[in-house]
């Protein structure tokens, strides 16, 4: 078990960000129903079947919240049982154990009650409604603030706030959407329109409001801010946030402009809530992984200063010549246990074991060799965010720039872990067990991936118009990942400093896919537009990987 | 042939002590951590920036010779952030392992390294 101690740390992150995505949509659909939909629906064309879809989500996301959260709490008793020697009994007992349960227990009350006949009667709604809260209650005293030394009280119902804020906001979108898709009629539209226009803004309000307070107990102040992974988190966060807030803003516009009567997009709401679902899902996930780390408040040593950054970020020409693969430190580590192993006619020891915990030596061609790596991605990217602009303008060659992602893959499949094969003495399989190579592999598939669908969808090898989505969800979900990407650097501060750089790069990926998602779906003059932006976004990817140091 | 695979390992181990991204930190300790103490009796305090599950966390002494033993955890209602020890060391160099359940469920491991000294 201990073996795995990276790799439960890495699960538990995306376990979580699964768990806060399904209940804010559980939480999300059922103030959508009971604060919009029901309310509305006589006055809807079709209702009752427009509530009934929307019931079924909400249940559908109800069962997701009870699955993932029994994943979570189930991986972290049997972390507990396994390394502190304790019994199931024992463990259950422990608060994160009975909040869990609580939780599961609302999600399956909420997936099993919720249905045609309780939403016709008021008693069965509030009662639905309480179960919603308590569930809230219960997934507060698994935050940061349950364990916090001052004001509990205080900072549990900041939290509240934010996870309800984000809830009534972004869980409910999806209902939103699913509405838009079945709802034809102007005057239909325009009640539901202006309706979650209002929920929105009392959920932007409430995040607001509790993402300030938050932000003076746990990040205190501007160092705090921008010089531990907390604070830079919490930045990706607030840049998502603000994003956010200006496509919620272009659909207020659309529907003021139905509300007055006056012509307005309704596909334009429509795309611009299906992004929004795919920003506010990543913010969950960044989120998630703010859990994993200590609040800036608390890490008083080892802070990244503003001297430092600069002097990271100075202007330096990019590495294009690659140091050998013998003057590594694994290398020569090895090397010299062989020695050892030969001369004692032993057989020698592998200087790693993948997944142990033990973070591997690295020394200044290690920091060359990852620099290298990075600076000919970066000419790779630069390289098809420039082709597919020519493409964009007219150039038909250019379209065949998705297989550049092909040539990338193959260079970091065999670059990016230069201890495992085919490189190194670590074997392919064994190699897995450790995050980082994990991570590595999962990104090398999605580049074949998105590089291959994208390409067949250029060259009309592919008409579908799924396989069309692919290369944008692809591209989103990496940058989304790329948020939880974790390097393992013993230095707290070396990392930040990886850190501040990789955020950048995420937020641009999270922007490239979502700015093509409306390209492809947003007809117009917005799709056009979004044809730009996305290889800018992507040229821009390509400047900061050229631009990015280790050292 | 092992001494150098030693030093190896050791700077290893001090490698994990440093990395703390994770959510309990460390505040404080007796010992310091890389502090040295005289031997005898010594009391053991390990504090973090968040209320610990003292039941359902474990320190563990590594001895010089690389054997391991749980140390039992005082329970002190008191003092929800610490978990407090005691033991008999003789001098060498040790290091406590510990894994802390933070009140919210996180779980957070580390190393404490120090040098027990001769008495004076
Ligand atoms: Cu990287």
């Amino acid at each position: 078990m201990a073996l795995l101690v990276d790799i439960f740390g890495y699960l538990s992150v995306i376990l979580h960000g699964f768990v806060i995505v399904t209940q804010s949509m559980t939480l999300g659909g059922l103030l959508f129903l009971m604060l919009l939909l029901h309310p509305l629906s006589p006055r809807l064309p079709q209702g009752d079947v427009l509530e009934q879809r929307v019931v079924r989500l909400t249940r559908w996301s109800a069962w997701g919240l009870l699955l993932s959260e029994l994943a979570t709490t189930a991986l972290q008793v049997s972390v507990l049982m396994s390394t502190v020697d304790l019994s199931f009994a024992n463990v259950m007992q422990a608060s994160f154990a009975v909040a869990g349960s609580i939780k599961i227990l609302c999600a399956l009350a909420i997936a099993l009650g919720l249905g045609r006949r309780s939403m016709a009667q008021p008693l069965p709604r509030v009662l639905l409604l309480l179960v919603g809260l308590l569930e809230l209650v219960a997934a507060t005293a698994t935050t940061h603030a349950y364990a916090r030394l001052d004001h509990n009280a205080l900072l549990m119902a900041v939290e509240g706030l934010h996870q309800f804020g984000a809830a009534i906001w972004i869980g409910a979108i999806p209902c939103f959407v699913l509405v838009l898709r079945h709802l034809q009629d102007t005057d239909g539209l325009t009640l539901v329109g202006a309706r979650f226009s209002r929920m929105s803004m009392i959920g932007v309000a409430c995040i607001l409001l509790s993402g300030i307070t938050m932000w003076i107990f746990y990040v205190g102040d501007v160092q705090g801010f921008y010089g531990t992974a907390y604070g830079v988190m919490v930045g990706a966060k607030v840049a998502m946030f603000i994003g956010l807030l200006g496509l919620g803003l272009g659909n207020f516009l659309v529907t003021e402009r139905l509300r007055k009567g006056a012509n307005a997009s309704v596909i334009r709401l429509r795309r611009f809530a299906e992004v929004e679902i795919g920003i506010g899902f990543t913010i969950f996930f960044a989120a998630a992984s703010l859990t994993s780390v200590p609040p800036a408040v608390d890490l008083t040593t080892d802070r990244v200063s503003l001297h430092e950054i600069a002097e990271r970020n100075a202007p330096a020409w990019p590495r294009l010549s690659s140091p050998d693969h013998d003057t590594l430190a694994i290398s020569q580590l090895q090397t010299q246990l062989d020695r050892e192993a030969a001369r004692d006619h032993q057989v020698a020891q592998s200087a790693t074991t993948p997944g142990s915990g033990v973070i591997p030596p690295r020394n200044a061609e290690d920091i060359a060799w990852s620099e290298y790596n990075h600076h000919w991605a970066g000419i790779f990217v630069l390289l098809i965010g420039f082709m597919a602009l020519l493409g964009r303008a007219g150039a038909g060659w250019a379209k065949h720039w998705p297989l550049l992602f092909l040539a990338m893959a193959g260079f970091l499949l065999i670059r990016s872990d230069p201890e495992v094969w085919p490189l190194g003495q670590e074997g392919w399989w064994i190699a897995w067990r450790d995050v980082e190579v994990a991570q590595h592999r999962f990104f090398v598939l999605l580049i074949i991936l998105f590089g291959a669908f994208e390409w067949s969808v250029r060259t009309g090898r592919l008409k579908s118009e799924r396989a069309a989505m692919v290369f944008p969800l692809l591209v989103a979900v990496g940058g989304a990942m790329l948020l939880t990407h974790s390097h393992q650097i013993s230095n707290v501060k070396d990392q930040m400093l990886i850190e501040l750089t990789h955020t950048p790069l995420a937020l641009a990926g999270v922007a490239a896919g979502w700015a093509r998602w409306l390209e492809l779906r947003l007809p117009g003059r917005g799709g056009r537009i979004a044809g730009y932006v996305w290889p800018a976004c992507f040229m821009l990817i390509g400047v900061i990987l050229l631009w990015y140091r280790e050292a | 042939m092992q001494l150098n695979h030693r030093v190896a390992i050791a700077i290893l181990a001090l490698a994990v002590s440093i990395n703390a991204s994770a959510h309990a930190i460390l505040t404080d300790s007796t010992p310091k951590p890389n502090g040295s103490v005289p031997a005898g009796h010594l009391a053991l305090m390990l504090k973090y920036n968040s209320k610990i599950d003292q039941a359902r966390s474990r320190l563990i002494l590594i001895a010089p010779d690389k054997s391991e033993t749980p140390l039992a955890i005082t329970a002190n209602t008191g003092k929800p952030n610490e978990l407090d020890s005691a033991a008999d060391l003789k001098p060498g160099a040790y290091t406590i392992r510990w894994q802390a359940l933070a009140l919210d469920g996180h779980i957070t491991r580390g190393d404490l390294p120090f040098t027990v000294t001769a008495a004076p």
